[in-house]
């Protein structure tokens, strides 16, 4: 029996997907879960993961053509079977629905797509880069080869290693004067930005934490296995090990606000805000209430490199219930988060620094941090947000529990 | 001391006053072959030797390669420490049993009782337009036997160091020279000096690829390593300067330092010492590579008389520019 191959929908706003190559060709067999194709929302650039087993056949869609979630693109048969055969009769033009002038754009981009598929699979990479991927703990497959033939060589990993390993510093971005035309994850931004700002009552909750032992925490963590400096655990991960498990005692903040009623999800799946080139990607490390904090860590890493290698997978960026976003890393001290609907609120954290507080009647110096709560009000009261807010900052007094 | 400004010969000259200084160190060293009397060879390499030394011991043979290198043999068994001198590389056909059945093995068959410390001077290399009989390199032929020791300076210093190291050597060593090569002048200095065989030479130090290049193919490798620097690539070149005993410790090291290889050997590319070089470097910087180690020889052919023929069949600096740029991954 055919499977079909149809062009997912990742989120619930998206109408149309951009295909950007086919990772087998017409008449390659493939294996359910192996990469079959890549596509591009208007939210990030994502692999499409094989529905079944079977062989590639009765492929319709051009690279480069912009096409409506749920169309069927192509079937997966078995050995000798044809493919449905009214799909493959529909012509090929009629799935573009894009004008003339970004035909030829996508005609192009399509050109340039399939040449870096075939590349990419497997990549090539020499001995010497293979060992130092090894040492360096990096992922070989996400990093873009620049050897002849795309060959990956090690001055590519070890760049990869450095942009991962390195700090943000504070970078000058240039911005020509005139006008810049938005690319589609930063149009995106803006919408979801402009729709969830001017729909979703929000409302703060700001609270000081002594971070003390979440330092310490990490500190013992990082120093435990005897870890290397890219493997090492980050507050970033203490923080979505204790929010996922503080959202388990309040499953009012992990719900979502939807026309028929205040819908309680399942599973808690912390999102975590995280930059890309052109915008934020928040990658979501699924059922995080339930892996303890080394998983949490491993897989928060990953995504964060397939976040900027723009190699997400739809998993990877959908099912959100809750976001953490830390902007630590940019010393900034506090802010306020806009929503994601239809999550129900975002935490947002500031950096540790020193500060002046009272302790004991007494100022002493103390490691302090910053949360701010948004939420949604429909959701949420002040008073319930208050409680999964005390709760979370009780919890930091004792991260230890997590290791 | 002040520093002497340093005294330049041509290669054909640093071979001649190699001979010369070894002939008058020890008596028992004497020159057989083609011409190489008053002719002082075709190359006039030998020029003014037989006036120094007599006929006695610069003697000129008949047309005989096989003959005379025989006799070198046998005279390196009975006392003496002769420097046959075969014209053309080519000509190495006809001396192939006296060398390798004879030579190289009688040491080894006569558990050490007897010794061959014969020098066989011969020249490689093509462009000189002489055809497919004259052009040949064939050096890879002798690299290959077990007790033969083989040569290939290229610049008058290693000439002489090496040529002298020869003569003094207890072994059969074949000394292959450039024919196109003996008229490149460099420094050698007045001063007494040798050579050891088996050390390679740095002819120039780089960071981003190493070029290893034989005799003839230094000088093609050092002016694409000087192309290449204009273009932003740092090359090393490396001579091992002898193939036998070779110095594989100093190619392996610079192969890791810069992780990327190429191999410039005159003889063929096919089943040659480009081949032998390159498995050493593969063998001892394999996870050191970005690249696998690339070969370039002379064409699998003929070496044609045609002048823009013969020219395409060696590697040329720019054929070299081109591959190591390709291998850093820059067109």
């Amino acid at each position: 029996m055919a499977i079909s191959v149809v062009m997912p929908a990742l989120e619930m706003a998206q109408e149309t997907g951009k295909l950007l190559a086919w990772r087998k060709k017409e008449g390659e067999s493939v294996r359910k879960g192996e990469p079959l194709l890549e596509i591009e929302t208007d939210k990030a650039v994502v692999e499409v993961e094989a529905p079944g087993d079977g062989m590639l056949a009765g492929i319709t869609a051009d690279v480069g053509a912009v096409i409506p979630v749920g169309e069927t693109i192509a079937w997966l048969v078995a050995p000798g079977e044809q493919p449905p055969v009214q799909v493959a009769s529909a012509a090929p033009g009629a799935r573009s629905r894009s004008g003339g002038a970004q035909q030829t754009r996508a005609a192009t981009q399509a050109a340039a797509a399939t040449k870096t598929a075939v590349a990419n699979a497997p990549p090539e990479i020499s001995p010497k880069a293979r060992r130092l991927a090894k040492e360096l703990g990096v992922d070989f497959a996400l990093v873009r080869g620049t050897g002849p033939d795309g060959v990956i060589t090690a001055e590519d990993v070890q760049k990869f290693a450095d942009s991962k390993a390195a700090v943000p510093a504070p970078m000058a971005r240039a911005m020509a004067p005139g006008l810049e035309r938005p690319s589609q994850l930063a149009r995106l931004m803006a919408e979801r930005t402009t729709q969830s700002w001017t729909s979703v009552p929000h409302f703060f909750l700001v609270r000081e934490v002594d971070a003390n032992e979440l330092l310490e925490a990490q500190k013992v963590w990082s120093d435990g296995a005897g870890k290397s400096q890219s493997t090492a655990g980050t507050i970033t991960d203490l923080l979505v090990a204790l929010v996922a498990r503080a959202l388990g005692r309040h499953p009012r903040m992990n719900a979502s606000w939807t026309d028929e009623g205040i819908r309680a999800n399942r599973d808690i799946n912390v999102s975590v805000a995280v930059a890309v080139n052109d915008g934020v990607v928040g990658v979501v490390v699924h059922k995080a209430d339930t892996l303890e904090i080394e998983e949490i860590s491993t897989q928060r890493r990953q995504l964060t490199e397939r976040a900027r290698a723009g190699r997400l997978r739809p998993a990877d960026i959908t099912g959100g219930t809750f976001t953490l976003s830390n902007l630590g890393m940019y010393k900034v001290d506090a802010f306020s988060a806009i929503i994601t609907p239809p999550q129900a609120a975002v935490l947002a954290v500031g950096a540790i620094s020193e500060r002046v507080v009272a302790v004991e009647g007494k100022p002493a110096v103390r490691p302090m941090m910053t949360m701010t709560l948004s939420s949604d009000h429909r959701v949420v009261d002040g008073a319930r947000a208050a409680e999964f807010l005390s709760d979370l900052a009780g919890a930091m007094r004792e991260p230890m529990k997590l290791l | 001391m002040p520093e002497l400004p340093a005294r330049e010969l041509t290669f054909a000259q640093a071979v001649r006053e190699a001979l010369a200084e070894e002939m008058r160190r020890d008596k028992r060293v004497c020159i057989f072959g083609e011409d190489v009397a008053e002719a002082g060879t075709p190359f006039k390499v030998l020029s003014g030797l037989v006036e120094e030394f007599g006929r006695e011991r610069v003697l000129d043979t008949p047309i005989s390669e096989a003959g005379f290198t025989g006799m070198g043999v046998g005279a390196a068994m009975t006392g003496l420490r002769p420097v046959v001198d075969i014209m053309f590389g080519d000509f190495l056909t006809l001396t192939m049993d006296q060398l390798v059945n004879q030579a190289a093995k009688v040491h080894y068959m006569s558990g050490g009782t007897w010794k061959v410390p014969m020098v066989l001077r011969t020249t490689l290399g093509a462009t000189r337009r002489s055809a497919a009989q004259h052009s040949q390199s064939l050096h890879a032929w002798l690299s290959h036997v077990p007790g033969l020791k083989v040569a290939m300076p290229s610049t008058p210093y290693d000439a002489k160091g090496l040529l002298k190291t020869a003569i003094r050597d207890e072994n059969p060593v074949v000394f292959f020279e450039d024919k196109m090569m003996y008229k490149l002048k460099g420094p050698v200095p007045e001063q007494e000096y040798t050579i050891p065989f088996g050390v390679a030479e740095v002819k120039r130090e780089g960071e981003d690829i190493t070029i290893v290049a034989t005799s003839s193919m230094v000088q093609v490798a050092l002016g694409a390593a000087e192309m290449l620097g204009k273009a932003g690539i740092s090359a090393e070149v490396v001579d091992p300067r002898t193939t036998w005993p070779l110095d594989e410790k100093t190619l392996v090291e610079s192969a890791k330092k810069t992780s990327r290889a190429i191999v410039v050997d005159e003889g063929y590319g096919r089943y040659g010492v480009s081949g032998e070089i390159a498995s050493v470097i593969a063998e001892g910087a394999f996870y050191s590579l970005d690249a696998p180690v690339k070969r370039m020889g002379a064409m699998h052919v003929p070496i044609p008389f045609s002048p823009p023929l013969e020219d395409v069949t060696v590697p040329t600096e720019q054929a070299v520019f081109q591959a190591a740029r390709a291998m850093c991954g820059k067109r």
